[in-house]
């Protein structure tokens, strides 16, 4: 791996589904520890973007740098690149059929090929840090939806990766339990951790955020920081998506 | 609590004879309906309790059986050697017998989720069927040398039909996931071969394997008409259970592969720990199912000249004036077939239940 200065860098990312152009020539760099928020229209392309960051969705055009790793189709590259990025969905995407405690050894075990002790050691860990080691032996199915998704952090972090990745992370909660899971992420952030959260939760992108990025129709329209973005938003579109989403 | 147990009071009072009153005898049609179906019910008891119990012959020659007016059991503790061994050298009885155990332990051990994994299942598998194999065959440790042609009996049902499973199961795994290959030259070859092989009567396919491919491969490759026929029979086992799992795989939760991938397993990984443990969830009723179906099939291969359990059944009855006695015979064959089959079924339900633990 050559060392990289930057983290993240996407230079010109193009993806089209079929003849669909969904991302149009993307610039976008994340420094080490940096904590960017991607917000932006439903459909703009924010879920696309971050998706193509570990390749579950490949891109057509432009060039993706990860860690200093460039993401093209050598297979080496990709799984390199996977270990180190860790990524949390809107529906959790736990496994069922595993509990909680082998949800979170299964790809340490498999991929970082550590043993068994280590990483239930390890996992507990983490799950303590999200304050959920008491259902260390249950299953995915008799958690709430806040708990699965503290437990979907805790997995991606068991791999300890260098970027985690936040697709809309609290859209599918009950509002009562969105403050457990932002409360867990801004521990994160607090921590060091470099972040990419794709996220509606304002609060939370003026309190971490280092930048906030508003896409628009699969292009990059600001990039700015948080006390900017909400009180000077520079785009029309920037200052309706915002009066619609704070406004009422 | 007091509402609700003044709610419940009345249910706790309905006691057997209450509800047996209401659902059986709650009006004039009713009541006759019930009369009638325990009156055939109970004649029928009647005569197979004094036909195969009371009276029946249990030790004996067939002139005793003539005389008695119940079944003639007599005829299978007399031939019962031959309805579980065929013909199978007398003397070697006892080879043929502990190797049946052996399928038989094989297919147990199997079924208990200590063996499920890559590493411990081939190797149960080779050791049970290794110890079949010699035992049958012999030629070892002094065992004189048995040829496949004089297998016969519950053994042979038994490995054609265990065989068949433990081929047509990874068989099945593979083409399921061929079938859903992102090349579409892959998935779509994978389609025309499951279809074409399920457009087709078992019985085609078996006597394509006994009789059509000698003629056809090479010398070295055509083997024993026995194991063409087992491979016959598993593949098409598995070009319906291919289709069994690729519906499971189907109603495995979005996003289940995506989260696999995103954590760094690679491919085989994400199949074997994500997709297929759930899929197998998924598909375990049909599953069992189709095991059910290839185990009844097995039958089939009387045609083929094969002397599996019905046909050693048949030869039971057919010589020493044991004649007129198939009934007891077939009883005897279909009782065997039932335990088979019923413990199938329970085993089944039983997984069922154990597993809806882990998919909530
Ligand atoms: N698998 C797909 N096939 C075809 N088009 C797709 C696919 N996935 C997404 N799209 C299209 O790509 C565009 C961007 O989708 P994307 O999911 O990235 O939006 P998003 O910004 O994440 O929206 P949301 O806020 O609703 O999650 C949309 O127009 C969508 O219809
Ligand atoms: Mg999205």
């Amino acid at each position: 791996m050559t060392t990289s200065a930057l983290a993240i860098e996407v230079d010109g990312l193009c993806k089209y589904y079929g003849a669909h152009q969904v991302l149009h020539g993307v610039n976008l760099t994340v420094k080490p520890g940096e904590k960017i928020v991607v917000c932006g229209p439903s459909g703009s392309g924010k879920s696309t973007l971050i998706r193509c960051l570990n390749k579950l969705e490949e891109h057509q055009q432009g060039r993706i740098r990860v860690l200093g790793t460039e993401l093209n189709d050598e297979i080496d590259n990709i799984n390199e690149i996977r270990r180190e990025v860790g990524m949390v969905f809107q529906h959790f995407n736990l496994f069922p059929h595993l509990t909680v405690l082998e949800n979170c050894v299964l790809a340490p075990m498999l991929v970082r090929k550590i043993d068994r002790k280590t990483a239930e050691e390890q996992a507990m860990t983490y799950l303590e840090r999200v304050k959920i080691p008491q259902k260390a032996k249950n299953y995915p199915g008799e958690l709430s939806g806040g708990q699965q998704q503290r437990v979907a952090i805790a997995r991606a972090l068991c791999m300890k990766p260098e970027i985690m990745l936040f697709d809309e992370p609290t859209s599918a909660l009950d509002p009562e339990m969105i403050s457990e899971v932002l409360d867990v992420m801004i521990q994160l952030a607090q921590g060091g951790m470099t972040m990419v959260c794709v996220t509606h939760e304002m609060g939370f992108a003026r309190k971490v955020a280092d930048r906030v990025i508003f896409m628009d129709q699969g292009k990059i329209v600001e990039d700015a920081p948080p006390a900017d973005f909400f009180d000077n938003p520079q785009h029309e579109r920037s200052k309706l998506f915002l009066s619609q989403i704070l406004g009422h | 609590m007091t509402a609700t147990t003044e709610i419940q009071a009345p249910a706790l009072n309905d006691s057997l004879l209450d509800s047996v009153r209401r659902d059986y005898f709650s009006s004039v049609g009713r009541t006759i309906l019930t009369l009638v179906c325990l009156a055939l019910i109970l004649s029928a008891l009647w005569f197979l309790v004094n036909w195969g119990l009371v009276n029946a012959v249990w030790f004996g020659t067939p002139e005793d059986c003539h005389k008695a007016a119940g079944a003639c059991w007599a005829v299978i503790t007399d031939r019962y050697r031959l309805i579980f061994f065929g013909l199978y050298p007398y003397e070697e009885q006892w080879r043929s017998a502990l190797a049946c155990l052996a399928i038989l332990a094989t297919v147990i051990l199997s079924c208990v989720p200590f063996f499920w994994s890559a590493k411990r299942l081939p190797v149960l598998w080779a050791l049970g069927y290794g110890l079949f194999y010699f035992l049958m065959k012999g030629g070892v440790f002094g065992m004189p040398v048995v040829l496949e042609t004089q297998w016969g009996g519950l053994a042979l049902t038994v490995f054609v039909f265990s065989s068949t499973v433990v081929i047509g199961m990874p068989l099945a795994i593979v083409l399921a996931l061929l079938r859903r290959s992102r090349l579409p030259v892959v998935s779509t070859v994978t389609a025309l071969f499951i279809d074409g092989i399920r457009s087709l009567p078992l019985l085609s396919i078996l006597f394509t394997a006994a009789i059509i491919l000698p003629l056809t491969l090479p010398g070295f490759l055509v083997g024993d008409k026995l194991y063409r026929v087992i491979i016959g029979a598993a593949v098409f086992f598995a070009v319906y259970q291919a289709e069994i799992i690729r519906s499971g795989i189907q109603s495995l939760p979005a996003g289940q592969e995506e989260a696999a991938t995103a954590l760094g397993l690679n491919y085989w990984q994400t199949i074997s720990r994500i997709v297929l443990p759930q899929a197998f969830r998924f598909a375990l009723p049909p599953t069992i199912n189709q095991v059910v179906i290839a185990f009844m099939e097995t039958a089939l291969i009387v045609i083929l000249g094969f002397f599996e359990i019905t046909a050693s059944g048949n030869a039971a009855f057919s010589t020493g004036g044991w004649k007129p006695f198939h009934t007891e015979v077939y009883s005897f064959v279909a009782l065997i077939y039932f335990v088979f089959t019923y413990s199938l079924s329970m085993y089944g339900s039983y997984l069922e239940r154990s597993m809806k633990l882990g998919l909530r």
